[in-house]
């Protein structure tokens, strides 16, 4: 009796394996295939999560307004946990299943990976939040954040538009990449007007006392703190312990988290405190404040919390959407079979055409217009940075 | 002002560095032995100081006032002090003392391993994210003379440590117990002839030494509030070098040197184009003492005996 179930049993399994064998070669019918990786669970989910829930709202509503001429698209996105060394088995997994067109990795480590196995195939991948300045190395790379070094840039415009007449003040760590490569950057871009009358300090590797860094900036009035946030949170405390004139403290994606660490009351710190961003998740109004509704409508605030990444992630869908429609405008044939290859090609012509905008909602937005932002030969985006406050200046 | 005020920075660091540094310099001048571990005990410290505070809050939650706080921070120091003590004695006896009669090297790299578990079981036990450690209660404010605005935290360290120096001094040339760590230091087989435990005075050396590296690390973070299990291995090496400049062995040198450190790193750093190179210069100094006076500062010159 035990005997002949077993058989069964096989014999049955046996079928489940050949039709888990084909499941893989399937792909639903008349969609272009939108692949990317991202934390779906660990640490860092909170980023993924955000990018997969804004990435299927962009599709649910390109879908439900005819797609690409009658073609509609399909987002499919794989958990790579944040870890480098899962990119390769899922990327290999999405093209099996038939990607087409790719928004990369939510995160830089896996999109180092990303960006070499995709230039192999000659996938088009736009990356919504990857920052690292290798991410968009290749021809077929491109970013919906700004780079890492190009945030100087962006922060020096922004500087040289709202803080006129200022003294401002720059610390940064000098044996750090991320840090330096900013403030190189900021440097070249700011008015000569600032440059003139810039304070500078720095700091080098880990574990330091800030004061006589803080002697040299006290008379600032904004401090930009190229720098990550434990540093920048410790020079802060310190700093409330001596007679300043600082008003504001300006970082840039490396203050992302600073009202989180264990211990520190961000309250406790006079100053205002702000970054330099895309996008605004806290905005009342503007195409921002919709996307912002229209998520909150759809998923949980709580659980599933809205941020810049996934803000990044619905333009990303769009623009890969408006560059299509360019492209099919301009003669070229998309559909639903166009290879990955080619559709790289046809994107890249768009993409690094002068006459090609795409109006989205990171950048800055003014009033009810969207934000204006195009693509640079070298894949890094051009849009106006904004100023995400963290924490209001105390009264 | 301004350089005035650097100044004043730069003595409240060195003091804090010579408090470290006493540490390495008794362990030397007595066991004769590098304790590379000591720089974490000052990140237990920290963690010590971590946990208690809260908990007291909890405990004294009915009772609150500004008084009963800065009381429970005493206390959270005390208890880090005893605890590091207690940590310091435990090493020793573990991990020190069976290596007595073993060559310096096996000593030396024991002192290494025993630093890098004390930094994996901290990232184990807190994690590896920086923790904020904030006494509020010792926070006084602003000390305003005439132009020159101070953080009364700054003149504590100072007051504190020079305290804590002379105190030191005094414990070694009039107590009982001082005048045997001499005699150790001096002569250990011939202290133990005269009835001296070697032993115990050994372990009075650490409990001391690691005592002060706890009131360090409360000094380190009324300055700098921010924590990692890895935060005391860079003061320690510091400390190590103000040791070593002042003199391994001896009392006033790694004060001196501690306070040399400290200054030499606060101006440094108040120049932003040699500020990178603020450690490069620290060490420098270190080097070049060396070549000049290869005992130190203050070091006794001692012939080896053959």
């Amino acid at each position: 009796m035990k005997k002949t179930i077993c058989k069964i049993l096989a014999v049955l399994m046996c079928f489940a394996m050949v039709g888990a064998a084909f499941v893989g070669c399937k792909k639903s019918d008349d969609v272009i295939k939108i692949g990317l990786t991202g934390p779906l669970t660990g640490g860092a989910s909170i980023y993924g999560i955000a990018v997969k829930n804004s990435a299927q709202l962009a599709v649910d509503e390109i879908n439900e307004a005819g797609g690409l001429n009658g073609i509609k698209f399909e987002l499919d996105m794989r958990d790579d946990e944040h870890k480098p060394e899962n990119v390769e088995n899922l990327y290999t997994a999405l093209v099996e299943d038939g990607m087409q067109v790719s928004l990369g990795t939510v995160t830089t480590k896996p999109g180092l990976e990303f960006k070499n196995l995709s230039k192999e195939d000659n996938i088009f991948f736009l990356t919504p939040s990857a920052t690292g300045d290798a991410v968009p190395e290749f021809s077929n790379g491109y970013q919906m954040c700004f780079a890492d070094s190009n945030q100087g840039t962006a922060a020096a415009e922004f500087f040289n538009d709202n803080y006129e007449g200022k003294k401002i003040g720059i610390f940064y760590k000098a044996d750090d990449e991320y840090s330096t490569g900013i403030t190189k950057n900021f440097k070249d871009a700011l008015d000569a007007s600032f440059s003139a009358d810039l304070k500078e300090a720095n700091f080098t590797g880990e574990a330091s006392t800030f004061d006589s860094q803080i002697q040299t900036l006290k008379d600032c009035e904004v401090v930009f703190m190229p720098i990550y946030y434990t540093p920048a949170s410790q020079f802060m405390t310190q700093a409330t312990k001596v007679e300043n004139k600082i008003v504001t403290y300006y970082g840039c994606d490396g203050f992302d988290g600073i009202d989180a660490i264990e211990g520190f009351d961000i309250t406790t710190i006079p100053q205002e405190i702000s970054m330099l961003s895309h996008f605004n998740s806290t905005a009342k109004e503007g195409p921002a404040a919709d996307f912002i509704k229209k998520y909150n409508d759809k998923y949980d605030e709580e659980k599933e919390p809205l941020n810049q990444f996934g803000a990044a992630a619905y333009d990303c869908v769009y623009a890969i959407y408006e560059a299509l429609k360019v492209a099919v405008e301009n003669g070229e044939e998309v559909d639903a079979d166009t290879s990955a290859s080619d559709m790289c090609e046809i994107l890249k012509k768009v993409f690094n055409s002068d006459t090609f905008e795409f109006r989205g909602i990171t950048g800055k937005c003014e009033g009810d217009e969207k934000s204006h932002i195009s693509w640079s030969e070298d894949g890094t985006v051009v849009k106006e940075a904004i100023k995400y406050i963290v924490k209001e200046k105390n009264a | 002002m301004e350089f005035l005020t650097t100044f004043v920075n730069g003595l409240s660091l060195g003091g804090i560095y010579a408090m470290i540094a006493l540490g390495y310099t008794m362990v030397y001048g007595i066991a004769k032995m590098l304790n590379f571990a000591h720089g974490d005990i000052i990140m237990v410290g920290g963690y010590t100081v971590h946990t208690v505070l809260p908990f007291l809050a909890i405990l004294l939650s009915g009772v609150y006032n500004p008084t009963v706080a800065i009381i429970s921070s005493i206390i959270a120091i005390i208890a880090a002090m005893v605890f590091c003590m207690m940590l310091g004695i435990v090493v020793e006896k573990v991990a020190y003392k069976p290596l007595r009669g073993a060559s310096p090297l096996a000593v030396l790299i024991t002192a290494i391993g025993v630093s890098y578990l004390l930094q994996s079981l901290a990232q184990m036990i807190f994690g590896s994210a920086p923790k904020h450690v904030n006494i509020k209660a010792l926070d006084f404010g602003i000390l305003k003379i005439g132009g020159l605005a101070i953080g009364y935290n700054t003149i504590i360290t100072l007051v504190c440590s020079i305290l804590v120096m002379i105190a030191l001094s005094l414990f070694v040339k009039f107590s009982k117990t001082g005048r045997a760590m001499v005699a150790v230091s001096e002569d250990k087989g011939a202290a133990q002839l005269m009835g001296i435990n070697v032993n115990r005075i050994i372990m009075i050396t650490f409990a001391i030494g690691s005592a002060l590296a706890a009131l360090a690390s409360v000094f380190f973070l009324l300055k700098a509030p921010t924590m990692t299990p890895t935060f005391g291995s860079l003061p320690g090496i510091k400390a190590f070098t103000a040791a070593v400049i002042g003199g391994i062995g001896s009392i006033p040198g790694a004060m001196i040197g501690g306070i040399l450190l400290g200054v030499i790193e606060c101006f440094a750093q108040a120049v932003p184009a040699i500020s990178p190179y603020t450690d490069a210069i620290e060490f420098s100094i270190l080097i070049i003492l060396l070549l000049v006076k290869p005992s130190g500062l203050l070091g006794k010159m001692r012939r080896e005996k053959v």
